[in-house]
């Protein structure tokens, strides 16, 4: 076992944490959250240049030939600055449901565009009423001579606004809560019947409904085999779990850093806060949960990159635990600052927020708790 | 002991229900006029305007039950916005240590919800150490007037309010708590500036507001010179069992098990998911105990006692529920509640569940964080004193 990055993890680590450092303060991302399309598409090109996009995927396919433990390095670096550029979308999710089923063709025809960042995907999974399971899929795919025709709601899917295809879950057989019949297939964002409507979620980030009106999917568009769509999908959610809880784990060390900071700067009965037992052992508890959060986060990837059996409790649990202490990092730093800790002036909020979505994000902390328990 | 309300409690009962449900807002009605008819009538009722107010000045001289009942009742029907300030605040204030002219110049006016007050308590510098303040006050040669100098921060309405009640440093000799003096002067002059401060979720509610040079006749001092702590401790404590709100949670937790109740999970709703079903019974459990840790601290309260511990813990139990009301009616969205308007997916109560989680975070800094709200319990309920500092 060996917990250490490897020469290239670490170098692409500086990159991205100097990247984020120079460009992510909190003023220049609330001016690229109030700004159409929500990113910078100037930093999109940037990371594209700096060869990011490329480490989850094959060198067949244009990439690194890197796995989850080089994404879980990038996204622990974006969560310092919550990035806003859609590479959880486009790369993780998109990009990771392509790689796992797309044909020969398919693959030379996407992949390359969404490794330069000339084109962007989005994945379209979660439906009014499937809560948070992946295999919850009422939208019906009706036969038609050359495949299927879809009506129905896609909900949260995120950056989709600005997505050129779509991967999009079906059901081709069984019943709504069936592992198996379902279908996964990429519908570019301009096909008939399709409308997309965007909207800002609490974090600032963008995301996306998409309500398709007997949307033609033709045999072609199909990615893997009819009705096995479930293995794929659900490798992919897994991937984007592992990804928002590095990013988390990201954002947690800011929150807990920062308030350690302020408390020795700021000064209430002739002491510093830091001098307050309470808010002491406070401090020491968001490290811990810090730490375990990071241990789990590190035995998971590895299992999840490895191919463990363990790999899918792992993902529960991590998950869960990601939740759990997303809360009270959060909750505890915005209280230690008083005041200023609930105003949009100091960077503790927007972390905070971010954590919060992430934490409704592929499954809440009960969810996997009880996943993890079944 | 006895759990029954008695006959004349449930006629009480029975004629607060009446009142309430006969001037319930009417759709196409203006919201001002109703709002002041509202008050209108309820003061003819005897008070019902100013139900925590003395019979001296007009209050109802209800016992602890029908405070009780009151605030059950109201807390599930549709009152008229109302702010604490002037009515809740100020107004026990000048009752009790303001000068009689004082009274009546002040006293009817918010009675009328005419006049909206806010507090300038904090400062950038005096947070949980209120003491530290340093907004200086100094008395002009002849004592007909002191002039104001300095900054207040988290001031609630700043924007809005016609008047202030301030406090304001007049002596740096001796300790921190004496030389502070309580001052009562217009928002709109020249000489206030007010600064919005943008709160998590964007709304506007709390300001920074600077005074330069501005002018306060004596007579706009309650009470003595030095002496503003001593009335504004008391304040602080009227503030504190206002924010407790738990009238209010009862009426939300039953909106909670409503708006779980309407969310798919599997054939039956999120209700029947045990993890969050058991979260929801907890807090029901601690709503249930502290439902009567309020009844006994107004008994306490009647009986003209000295509050009890009751009181001290209401603010620290009354936040923590409102916070986790919140908490789950946000886990309730799923992934809805992470919208931020231009949706219409998911229920209609997901998307204003991240903004109310976020705005109850306030519950545990205003009005006292919890962590001095503990130190308090420390020194006056358990008795430690510091053997340092
Ligand atoms: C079963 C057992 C076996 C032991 N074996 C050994 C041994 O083999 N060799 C040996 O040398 N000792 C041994 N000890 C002693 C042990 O190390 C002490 O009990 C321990 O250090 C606590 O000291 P104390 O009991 O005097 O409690 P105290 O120091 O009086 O502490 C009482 C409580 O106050 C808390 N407290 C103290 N200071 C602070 C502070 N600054 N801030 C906040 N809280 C504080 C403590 O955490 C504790 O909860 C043993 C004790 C037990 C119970
Ligand atoms: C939404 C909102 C509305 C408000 N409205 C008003 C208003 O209308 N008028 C007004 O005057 N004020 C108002 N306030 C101010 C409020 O009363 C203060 O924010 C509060 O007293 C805390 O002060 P602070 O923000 O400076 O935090 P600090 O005092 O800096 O405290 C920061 C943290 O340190 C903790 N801490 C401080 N001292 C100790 C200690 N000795 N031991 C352990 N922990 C400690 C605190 O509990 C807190 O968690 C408002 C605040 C908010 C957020």
């Amino acid at each position: 076992m060996n917990f250490e990055l490897s020469e290239e993890q670490q170098l692409v680590s500086d990159s991205i944490e100097r990247f984020v450092q120079d460009n992510y303060d909190l003023e220049s991302r609330v001016a690229i959250v109030n700004k159409k399309p929500g990113f910078s598409p100037d930093y999109w090109k940037t990371m594209s240049e700096l060869g990011w996009f490329g480490l989850p995927f094959s060198e067949e396919d244009g990439g690194f030939g890197g796995d989850q433990l080089d994404t879980m390095v990038l996204m622990e670096q974006f969560g310092k600055g919550l990035v806003l550029e859609p590479f959880l979308a486009s790369i993780v999710l998109g990009g990771g449901v392509l790689k796992r089923t797309a044909s020969e063709t398919k693959r030379k025809a996407w992949l390359e565009s969404v490794i330069d960042g000339s084109k962007q995907l989005a994945l379209a999974y979660a439906e009014p009423e499937s809560g948070f399971e992946p295999h919850n899929v009422a939208v019906a795919g009706t036969k038609t001579d050359d495949g299927y025709t879809l009506t129905g709601t896609k909900c949260m899917v995120l950056h989709g606004k600005t997505a050129d295809a779509f991967v999009v879950s079906f059901r081709t057989s069984g019943g709504v809560v069936d592992q198996s019949g379902i279908t996964l297939a990429l519908i570019p964002a301009d096909r008939e019947g399709l409308t997309v409507q965007g909207f800002p979620t609490v974090d600032g980030l963008q995301s996306s409904e998409l309500t398709f009106e007997k949307v033609t999917v033709t045999a072609d568009d199909l990615l893997g085999d009819v009705d096995n769509g479930f293995v794929p999908l659900n490798a992919t959610i897994n991937d984007g779990i592992l990804a928002v809880a590095a990013e988390a784990l990201g954002a947690m060390e800011i929150l807990y850093k920062d308030t350690v900071a302020y408390t020795q700067a700021r000064e209430q009965f002739d002491h510093p806060l830091s001098d307050f037992q309470v808010l002491q052992h406070r401090m020491v508890e968001m490290f811990m949960e810090y730490e375990q959060c990071k241990s789990l986060l590190f035995r998971a990837t590895m299992e999840v990159a490895a191919g463990g059996d363990d790999a899918q409790r792992c993902v529960h649990a991590l998950k869960h635990l990601i939740g759990k202490a997303a809360f009270f990092v959060g909750e505890n730093a915005v209280q230690t600052h008083g005041g200023m800790g609930v105003t949009e002036e100091l960077r503790v909020g927007h972390y905070f927020k971010r954590l919060l979505v992430i934490e409704a994000q592929f499954g809440n902390a009960d969810y996997h708790l009880d996943q993890f328990s079944a | 002991m006895d759990i029954e309300l008695s006959n004349d409690d449930l006629s009480f009962e029975a004629e607060v229900r009446e009142f309430l449900a006969g001037n319930a807002y009417k759709d196409g009605e203006d919201p001002n006029k109703w709002r002041m008819d509202w008050f209108e009538k309820a003061r003819e009722k005897g008070g019902w305007d100013v139900p925590k107010w003395p019979t001296k000045f007009g209050g109802p001289g209800w016992t602890p039950n029908q405070h009780y009942i009151w605030q059950k009742e109201t807390a599930r029907s549709n009152t008229p916005w109302d702010m604490p300030f002037g009515l809740s605040m100020l107004g026990p204030v000048l009752m009790a240590h303001g000068s009689e002219e004082q009274q009546q110049r002040f006293l009817p006016d918010i009675r009328a919800r005419k006049v909206n007050w806010c507090q300038g308590y904090s400062e950038p510098g005096a947070g949980s150490d209120l003491a530290s303040l340093k907004t200086k006050a100094v008395l002009s040669e002849d004592g007909s007037h002191y002039i104001v100098n300095g900054t207040k921060i988290w001031t609630t309405m700043a924007h809005i309010a016609d008047w202030i009640f301030c406090l304001t440093r007049t002596s740096d000799a001796g300790i921190k708590q004496e030389g502070i003096t309580f001052l009562l002067f217009p928002m709109k002059q020249e000489g206030i500036e007010v600064k919005p401060i943008i709160t998590l979720g964007g709304s506007h509610s709390v300001n920074t507001v600077f005074f330069t040079d501005i002018k306060v006749p004596v007579e706009n001092r309650v009470g003595e010179e030095g002496k503003g702590w001593t009335y504004a401790k008391g304040l602080l404590e009227h503030e504190r069992t206002g924010i407790a709100g738990i009238s209010n949670s009862i009426v939300a937790l039953e909106g909670l098990k409503e708006k779980a109740n309407s969310v798919k999970r599997g054939n039956g709703s999120l209700m029947d998911v045990p993890s969050f079903k058991a979260k929801v019974a907890a807090l029901e459990i601690d709503l249930m105990a502290v439902e009567y840790t309020e009844l006994r601290s107004l008994a306490t309260a009647s009986a003209g006692t000295a509050p009890g511990p009751e009181s001290s813990i209401l603010k620290l139990k009354g936040t923590d529920i409102q916070q986790r009301i919140q908490k789950l009616t946000m886990e309730a969205g799923g992934q809805f509640s992470a919208a931020w308007g231009g949706t219409n997916a998911g229920p209609d109560f997901a998307r204003a569940g991240m903004g109310g989680y976020m705005a109850s975070r306030v519950y545990t800094i205003y009005g006292g964080a919890s962590e001095v709200q503990k130190d308090i319990v420390t020194k006056k309920v358990l008795g430690i004193k510091s053997s340092k500092k």
